[in-house]
């Protein structure tokens, strides 16, 4: 999700190609060409300019509808919808092959699901079925004076993730799931507050406190690790990413 | 044209081959320009840098490089149908076909044919979505008060949607 303005010039993108199974736009106004997934101008008039990213949420609807009762869905168009994906279509995609080299020695398979962050400039990713079986992981990102104490979390729909910053005026703080609440509810060791799936503190010490959000990107990995080839993964059992000195 | 049929006839079979060859190079580089493109950045198949950026500035000089190939092959055929015979004039005319077809094309989006684009985007209100299902996927945003949400299921076919959210332009994509 982007702005669609660049340096006050409002553009109009449209769907142009497709470079290693990531799609290519074109902008109605200059002609260059830009990558889907990194806002980067690859080639024309404004090569080397970059999108501004409006961070967004991947939600089950069932979940955005309950947070957003005044909302609006996009509707879709008649003329076409009997092209739109099936509902398995995530099963369907997963099949798919991938044609960038794939690393032997690498711990996830291409087509895994990973929520990627980057926080610090630091890249992590976290693997659907990692998340799957722990709901909730805590990590911390940088090293000494600049650590960023983090934590994921995955929807009790097993599909919607989020992630906070977990430093609330200073203090940080370590979240769990609450457990047997759906929607899922949180709470923190420190002051027992309740927090609710979007970082908002709904009872309790902290009440009417907001978690800062950090924009997750679900992406296949074979994907992210080609934009970001320096990610920590978060590997199931491990301690939570440290990010490298 | 400059060629008279005194000079056609003066440079002899020579010139015509000479002519010839120059009408056949003119469609197959228009040819080749316009179809390199589609197979170089064609869906699931690895694409390198290099090829990527060939095939932004072949699509980028194509729709004008069209336009002149098929000029130059006019003048070229003016000049070959003087003095030409019927197989010759034939071909000319089924030369004509491919390099209409690729002219055309040049200004074409057929990604766009694939996956139609969604230029006056309508919404309905959360509560009357009956199009999505509790379990679909949304891409959400919230810009000055405005939620929107849009449905991974139709994303993953349009790709792009140009909007404007709480006053913002944006551009959603997926």
């Amino acid at each position: 999700m982007w702005e669609s303005e660049v340096e006050g010039k409002r553009l109009t993108f449209h769907l142009a190609g497709i470079n290693n199974q990531n799609f290519i736009m074109r902008d109605e106004e200059t002609g260059t060409w830009w990558q889907q997934v990194s806002g980067e101008a690859m080639h024309g008039p404004l090569k080397g300019k970059k999108l501004t990213r409006v961070d967004n949420d991947e939600l089950t609807f069932a979940l955005w509808k309950r947070e957003n009762r005044q909302g609006r869905v996009l509707k879709p168009d008649e003329r076409v919808k009997q092209n739109y994906e099936a509902a398995d279509w995530e099963a369907q995609y997963a099949k798919f092959r991938v044609v960038t080299p794939v690393d032997r020695n690498d711990k996830l398979s291409p087509r895994t699901l990973i929520a990627g962050l980057v926080v610090n400039g630091r890249a992590l990713a976290y693997p659907l079925p990692a998340l799957e079986k722990q709901r909730l992981i805590l990590g911390a990102v940088g090293s000494g004076g600049g650590v960023t104490p983090i934590f994921i979390v995955l929807g009790d729909d097993n599909k919607s993730v989020r992630a906070f910053e977990r430093a609330v005026d200073g203090r940080t703080l370590e979240f769990y799931v609450k457990p047997g609440t759906s929607p899922i509810q949180l709470t923190d060791a420190e002051t027992a507050t309740t927090w609710d799936f979007n970082g908002k503190a709904v009872s309790g010490p902290l009440a009417g406190k907001q978690l800062k959000k950090i924009f997750a990107l679900k992406d296949y990995w074979f994907d992210w690790k080609i934009y970001h080839p320096d990610t920590t993964v978060y590997t199931l059992g491990e301690s939570p990413p440290q990010s490298k000195p | 044209m400059k060629t008279t049929p005194s000079e056609t006839s003066n440079s002899g079979k020579s010139g015509r081959w000479k002519l010839w060859l120059s009408l056949l190079l003119v469609v197959a580089a228009a040819v080749a320009m316009v179809a390199i493109p589609v197979f170089v950045i064609m869906p699931f198949k690895a694409q390198t840098v290099a090829g990527v950026e060939w095939s932004y500035r072949l699509r980028r000089l194509s729709p004008l490089a069209t336009v002149v190939a098929t000029i130059l092959f006019l003048a070229l055929c003016v000049m070959l149908w003087r003095g030409g015979r019927w197989p010759g004039r034939l071909a000319m005319v089924a030369l004509l076909a491919p390099l209409l077809a690729v002219t055309w094309f040049a200004r074409q989006n057929h990604f766009e044919w694939m996956f139609n684009p969604l230029p006056n985007a309508d919404y309905a209100r959360a509560g009357e979505a009956g199009f999505v299902a509790d379990s679909d996927m949304v891409m959400a945003i919230e810009i000055n008060g405005d939620a929107v949400a849009f449905p991974v299921r139709e994303m993953a076919y349009h790709h792009v949607v140009n909007d404007v959210v709480g006053g913002k332009p944006i551009t959603a994509t997926y």
